[in-house]
C-alpha cells in the first residue's frame, strides 16, 4: 500500500536501521537507501508515501533528492532530518516541499507520530487537486495541450464549451437579478453574464454550502452515525480572480491538515472556469490585496477581448475539456497586447485601495489591538452578520442535530456561522467570550488582515468589496479599517519623527550598582551580591536577567540568582567564561558595575502557583533556578508538592553547598541530588540527573516542571518527564541565547520570529515546538 | 408516556393553530403518535385537568383573559407562547396607541357599552412563559423542532441572529439595495427570510433579537429616506408592546 511505504535515506547505518526497525514494528513498509543516488534510483523506479531524508549524504545531497522528488513525484511527503540545522537549509527544504524538519538525534516515536500525522493529512484519493480525476468521463484529447498555454476562442466556440460542459454537469454562473448579479444555475449560455462586476454572494457557496448534512444518525440505545457526502459534478463558469484566490484559501483550510471529506468531494467534482474582471465593483480593492489576477487555481481562465475570449489553461483537466468541447486558435500578438491593455485598464479602474502595503497589515493591526477605533467604528454595527455571510473567505460554521419526529433518525447539519454574530463564542452556561460589538468587529478585521495570513499563508481578504456593499451602516469594508489603522500608524510615526514621543533615556545607560560581597562557588564560579547606589531595588521576578556592564570591557547578560523575596540586594552567580565574566571575577567588594534590566519574561509564577512543582537544575542551570527555588520556599503555602532535583558533574563542581544542605533538610520538600561521577568524598547518588526522575511519584495532572540546564540535558530530562505523563504545556525551560541589547532590537537572540530577551528566556515546551530553531 | 398537550387561543386570528393543523403527511402522523392532544378547540371537544405542554395563541386583551390564562398556567407544566400575538403582543397592540374607550367606540360603535377591553399584551406580561414559537404565522418546522427538543429532553432555543443571516444564505439581493426598507437587521431569524425571499421585506413579526442595535437601524432606515415617524410606524406593526416602540 502506497499509504504505508516509507523510504529512509541516511548514510549512518545506526540511524537508518533503528528507524527502519521502529517503523517496521509500527506497521510501515520500509525501504532504506544509503546515498542520494540510491534514493533517486528507488524514487524513479517506484512510489512511496513518505520520504525521510538526511541532508548530508555522500554524493548527491538531501536537497538534490528533494528536488528530484518534487519534480518527479510531488505527492510524496518528505521529512528532512539533520544534525546540522540552519535557517537556510530549513528554508530550502520547506521550499522544496518538505513537510517537516527534524533535528538529530530524535526519538523514533516522534518520527512515527510525524509520519502518522503527515499521512492523516493526505486526502485518500489525491494530494493535488489538478491530479484529481475529472468527475465525468472525459474523452482523451485529440492532441495534448500543454498546461498553461493560451488560446483564443470566439463566442460561438465558448458556447460550444459551455454546452459541452452543461451536457454532463451542473453549470453555475453569474446572472442578473433585481439589478445585481448573483451566481445561480444557468441552463442557457445566453443567460450567462460575462460582464458582471461582482455577485451578491460568493461562488464559494457551491463548494461550502450554507447548509449541508455531514452525518445521518440513528438514535437510541445503540446509536449509529454514517458520514454523508453529497457532490454533483459542476462547473463554476465565470469566476473572477479574487474569488479564485478565495477558493485557494478554502483549499488550504479544508484540504490540508484534517482534510475535510465534504469539501474535498465537492472540490474534486468542480471545474473552475475563471474570468478576468474588467469592470471592477465600486467598493472592490482586489489589486491592493494582490487578487485581481490569477496564475493558479483555475482549470481555464477567460479574458473577454470583446466577443472573442482569451483562454488560459490552468490544469490538465482544463486542457482536456477545452480540447474535447471546442476549437481554439493561437492568440495573435494583437490579442496578447489587447489582453494586457484591458487588464491594465481594469486594474486602474478600481476606486478603493489600501494606503499601506498588505504585507504590513499584520504588524499594523497588532500594534493597534487596543486602539479606540474598534469601539468607535463598531458603534453602529447591527450584528446582522451580512458581512460574513457574503464573504468568500469566511468559512466558519455551526453544527446542529436535527431529528425526525419519530425520534429514531436524524442528521447532523453544518451551517454557516461567524464571528460577527452575537452568540458565536458563547459556551454552555452563558459566558460569551466575545461579548461586545467592538471585540467581534476587531476579530473579523484581524482575521482578514492578520490571523488567516499567519495561519494559512494566504490573504484573508480578497478585496471583492461584497461586505462593504452588504453592510447597511457601511462599516464592514476591511479596506476602510486597514486604511484607518494605517493612517493612525502614519500619524504615530510622524509624531515619533518630530520627537514628541519620549525616548527611554536610559535604555542603553547602565545604572551604577555596588558590589557588596563575593563568594567563591567552585573553581570557575562565583556569586556576586549587588545593591544599586541610588538605593533603588532591581524589581525583578525569578528567571529574569540583567545586562552587566564593565566599561571598556563590555556588557553581558547574566541571569539573576536570588529571589526578589530576599531583600533589596540581588545576586548574580557567574561562571568565568568570557571577557565580561572574567572582569567580574576580578572584582572585589566595593567595586561598581553598571546594570541594565531586569529583562525577559521570567518564570511564569502565576501559572506555577497552586501546582506541584518539579524543579530540575543541572550544572549552572541552578543559577537562574535558584531565584525560583528561593521564591517558592519563601511563599511555600502558595505551591503544592515541591521536588527539587540538582545535578553536578562531580562533587567538586557542586555549588551553593550550604544552601543545598539546607534544602535537603526542609520538611515538605523533596530534595534529590546527584553527581555524574562520584569520588571518595561523595556518598550520595551517582548518575546523570535523568536517573532521578523515574523514581519520582508525581500527580501528572497538577504538576509543572521547570528545567534549567545545558541543552544536552534538556532532551533527556524532557523525555523522562513525558514518560511521567507531563504534557508539553507542563514543561517549562529557560533558554540561553546571545542577548546583546536586552531590549528586542539587536537581533542576536532571535529564534525564528521570537526575541528571547522579550518573549523569553522562559518558554514552555509547547511554545518551543513552534520554534524550529529552539532546541 | 406521551406528553399531554393542549392548544388555547386568546385574541388572535387562530392562524397559528390553523397552520399547526396544516402540518401534512408523515409529519402529522408522527406528531399525533408522539404527543397526546388532550384539548384543542379547533379539533375536538376534549378537556383535561392537567397539561404537560400548553400552547397559547393570541394576546391578552380583556380582564377575563387574564384569569383564564392564569388558570391554564396553573394547570400546565410548560406553557409555550404560539405566534406573534402571544409572543410579543403582535398587531393587537396597535390599539394601545388609543384610549381604550376610543378603541371600543371605533370597533363597536353604539354597542361599545357591552364590551370591555384593556391594553393588549403578550402572554408573558401576565404569566411566566417557558418558551415561544414566534412568527405571524408560526413557522411549523420551528414548532416541530420545539416539540422534538422537548421530547428529547433538550432545551429548545431560538436563533439569536437577525433575519439578514438566513436572507444572505438564501442568496437574496438586499431589500435596501432594491430601494425598499426592511426590519431584518434587528428582527430574530429562524424564518429563512421567507418574506424577503418572496419579494417583500421583513415586517418584524418574530420580535427583536436579544441585543438589537436599534439606534443604528433607525439611522439606516433614515438614510434610506424614512422619517423618524415612519421608522417608528414600521416597528409598531408587530412590536408596539416592546420598549422600542414605546
Amino acid at each position: 500500500m502506497r499509504e504505508h511505504s516509507v523510504l529512509i535515506v541516511d548514510d549512518e547505518p545506526i540511524v537508518r536501521e533503528s528507524i527502519r526497525d521502529w517503523l517496521t514494528e509500527a506497521g510501515y513498509q520500509v525501504t532504506t537507501a544509503e546515498t542520494g543516488e540510491e534514493a533517486l534510483e528507488l524514487v524513479s523506479a517506484r512510489d512511496f508515501s513518505v520520504l525521510v531524508v538526511d541532508l548530508r549524504l555522500p554524493g548527491s545531497t538531501g536537497i538534490a533528492v528533494l528536488e528530484a522528488v518534487k519534480a518527479e513525484r510531488p505527492w510524496i511527503r518528505t521529512i528532512v532530518i539533520t544534525a546540522y540545522p540552519s535557517a537556510e537549509t530549513a528554508q530550502e527544504a520547506k521550499r522544496l516541499g518538505a513537510v517537516d524538519y527534524l533535528l538529530k538525534p530524535f526519538a523514533p516515536d516522534d518520527l512515527e507520530r510525524l509520519i502518522n500525522n503527515t499521512l492523516a493529512s493526505i486526502p485518500p484519493e489525491a494530494t493535488v487537486i489538478g491530479k484529481a480525476e475529472a468527475p465525468v468521463a472525459v474523452a482523451a484529447p485529440a492532441e495534448a495541450i500543454e498546461v498553461k498555454e493560451t488560446f483564443v476562442v470566439d463566442r460561438e466556440g465558448l458556447r460550444r464549451l459551455f454546452d459541452g460542459l452543461a451536457s454532463s454537469m451542473e453549470t453555475i454562473g453569474a446572472v442578473e437579478r433585481q439589478g445585481r448579479f448573483v451566481f445561480d444555475r444557468v441552463k442557457q449560455f445566453d443567460d450567462l453574464r460575462l460582464d458582471h462586476d461582482v455577485t451578491v454572494q460568493s461562488p464559494t457557496r457551491y463548494l461550502f454550502p450554507a447548509r449541508e448534512t455531514m452525518l445521518t444518525m440513528e438514535l437510541g440505545a445503540t446509536p449509529k452515525t454514517t458520514p454523508t457526502i453529497e457532490a454533483t459534478p459542476q462547473v463554476l463558469f465565470g469566476v473572477h480572480p479574487y474569488d479564485l484566490h478565495a477558493i485557494e484559501l478554502l483549499d488550504e483550510v479544508f484540504m490540508t491538515k484534517h482534510a475535510d471529506p465534504n469539501y474535498i468531494s465537492r472540490r474534486q467534482n468542480t471545474v473552475l472556469v475563471g474570468l478576468d474582471c474588467l469592470k471592477p465593483a465600486p467598493k472592490a480593492f482586489a489589486p491592493s490585496m494582490g487578487t485581481d489576477r490569477s496564475d493558479t487555481g483555475f482549470d481555464l481562465l477567460l479574458t473577454d477581448l470583446g466577443g472573442r475570449f482569451m483562454v488560459r489553461v490552468g490544469s490538465q483537466r482544463g486542457a482536456d475539456l477545452l480540447a474535447q468541447h471546442t476549437t481554439t486558435t493561437a492568440p495573435t500578438d494583437q490579442d496578447i497586447a489587447m489582453q494586457h491593455s484591458l487588464l491594465d485598464e481594469a486594474r486602474a479602474a478600481y476606486g478603493v485601495s489600501l494606503q499601506a502595503p498588505r504585507e504590513r497589515l499584520p504588524k499594523l493591526l497588532d500594534d493597534h489591538y487596543d486602539d479606540e477605533y474598534w469601539e468607535e467604528r463598531s458603534e453602529t454595527c447591527l450584528s446582522c452578520g451580512s458581512c460574513i455571510m457574503v464573504c468568500p473567505t469566511c468559512f466558519c460554521f455551526d453544527v446542529v442535530d436535527e431529528v425526525a419526529l419519530d425520534l429514531k433518525t436524524g442528521e447532523r447539519i453544518r451551517k454557516w456561522d461567524g464571528c460577527m454574530l452575537t452568540d458565536f463564542a458563547v459556551v454552555a452556561g452563558g459566558e460569551n467570550f466575545r461579548h461586545d460589538k467592538a471585540s467581534r468587529f476587531r476579530h473579523r478585521i484581524f482575521r482578514k488582515g492578520k490571523y488567516v495570513l499567519e495561519r494559512y499563508g494566504m490573504v484573508g481578504c480578497v478585496g471583492c468589496g461584497r461586505c462593504a456593499t452588504a453592510c447597511l451602516p457601511d462599516i464592514a469594508s476591511p479596506a476602510e479599517a486597514f486604511n484607518a489603522i494605517a493612517e493612525k500608524a502614519k500619524i504615530e510615526t510622524a509624531r515619533r519623527l518630530i520627537g514628541v514621543a519620549a525616548p527611554e533615556q536610559d535604555l542603553y545607560t547602565p545604572k551604577p550598582a555596588q558590589l557588596l560581597r563575593v563568594e567563591e562557588l567552585a573553581a570557575n564560579e562565583k556569586v556576586f551580591e549587588f545593591a544599586f547606589e541610588d538605593g533603588s531595588t532591581l524589581g525583578h521576578g525569578p528567571g529574569q536577567f540583567v545586562e552587566v556592564s564593565i566599561p571598556g570591557i563590555g556588557e553581558a547578560p547574566i541571569s539573576i540568582s536570588s529571589s526578589p523575596t530576599r531583600g533589596d540586594t540581588f545576586q548574580l552567580a557567574v561562571r568565568n567564561v568570557g571577557n565580561v565574566t572574567r572582569a567580574m571575577h576580578n572584582l572585589e567588594a566595593g567595586a561598581v558595575v553598571g546594570i541594565r534590566g531586569p529583562f525577559g519574561n521570567g518564570f511564569p509564577i502565576d501559572e506555577l502557583e497552586w501546582k506541584d512543582l518539579v524543579l530540575v537544575g543541572g550544572g549552572i542551570g541552578l543559577f537562574p533556578l535558584r531565584s525560583l527555588i528561593q521564591y517558592v520556599l519563601d511563599r511555600r503555602d502558595r505551591f503544592g508538592e515541591v521536588t527539587i532535583l540538582c545535578g553536578s558533574r562531580s562533587p567538586a563542581d557542586r555549588m551553593f553547598e550550604a544552601e543545598l544542605a539546607e534544602w535537603s533538610k526542609l520538611d515538605g520538600i523533596q530534595f534529590l541530588e546527584t553527581v555524574d561521577r562520584g569520588d571518595e568524598s561523595w556518598n550520595g547518588h551517582v548518575g546523570v540527573i535523568t536517573t532521578l526522575i523515574p523514581g519520582l511519584e508525581l500527580s501528572p495532572a497538577k504538576t509543572t516542571s521547570v528545567v534549567v540546564g545545558p541543552p544536552i540535558m534538556y532532551r533527556f530530562v524532557i523525555g523522562e518527564l513525558k514518560k511521567k505523563g507531563l504534557a508539553d504545556e507542563q514543561i517549562v525551560l529557560s533558554l540561553e541565547r546571545r542577548m546583546k541589547c536586552g531590549v528586542g532590537k539587536c537581533g542576536h537572540c532571535q529564534i525564528n520570529g521570537v526575541y528571547v530577551c522579550q518573549e523569553g528566556p522562559v518558554f514552555t515546551l509547547a511554545e518551543l515546538r513552534n520554534l524550529r530553531e529552539a532546541v | 408516556m406521551k406528553p399531554k398537550v393542549a392548544f388555547f387561543d386568546f385574541t388572535c386570528c387562530e392562524g397559528c393553530q390553523l397552520d399547526t393543523l396544516n402540518i401534512e403527511g408523515q409529519d402529522l402522523v408522527d406528531l399525533v403518535s408522539a404527543i397526546d392532544i388532550v384539548e384543542f378547540r379547533e379539533v375536538h371537544t376534549g378537556k383535561a385537568d392537567h397539561y404537560d405542554i400548553a400552547f397559547v395563541e393570541g394576546s391578552i386583551t380583556r380582564e377575563s383573559g387574564i384569569e383564564r390564562v392564569k388558570d391554564i398556567r396553573a394547570r400546565s407544566d410548560m406553557l409555550i407562547a404560539l405566534g406573534a400575538c402571544a409572543h410579543i403582543g403582535g398587531i393587537n397592540c396597535l390599539k394601545n396607541h388609543l384610549e381604550m374607550d376610543e378603541a371600543l367606540e371605533i370597533v363597536y360603535g353604539e354597542d361599545a357599552k357591552y364590551y370591555d377591553t384593556i391594553p393588549a399584551r403578550p402572554v408573558s406580561a401576565v404569566v411566566p412563559v417557558d418558551f415561544a414559537v414566534p412568527g405571524c404565522p408560526i413557522n411549523t418546522a420551528e414548532l416541530l423542532r420545539v416539540v422534538k427538543d422537548i421530547l428529547l429532553g433538550k432545551t429548545p432555543s431560538l436563533p439569536n441572529y437577525p433575519v439578514c443571516v438566513e436572507c444572505k444564505m438564501a442568496g437574496n439581493v438586499c431589500v435596501f439595495e432594491r430601494g425598499g426598507t426592511c426590519l431584518g437587521p434587528v428582527i430574530r431569524g429562524g424564518c429563512n427570510a421567507v418574506c424577503v425571499t418572496a419579494g417583500r421585506h421583513c415586517w418584524g413579526c418574530r420580535g427583536l433579537v436579544d441585543d438589537p442595535n436599534l439606534d443604528s437601524q433607525k439611522d439606516v432606515l433614515k438614510e434610506y429616506g424614512l422619517t423618524v415617524d415612519q421608522v417608528v410606524e414600521k416597528f409598531k406593526i408587530y412590536n408596539t408592546y416592546s420598549e422600542v416602540a414605546q
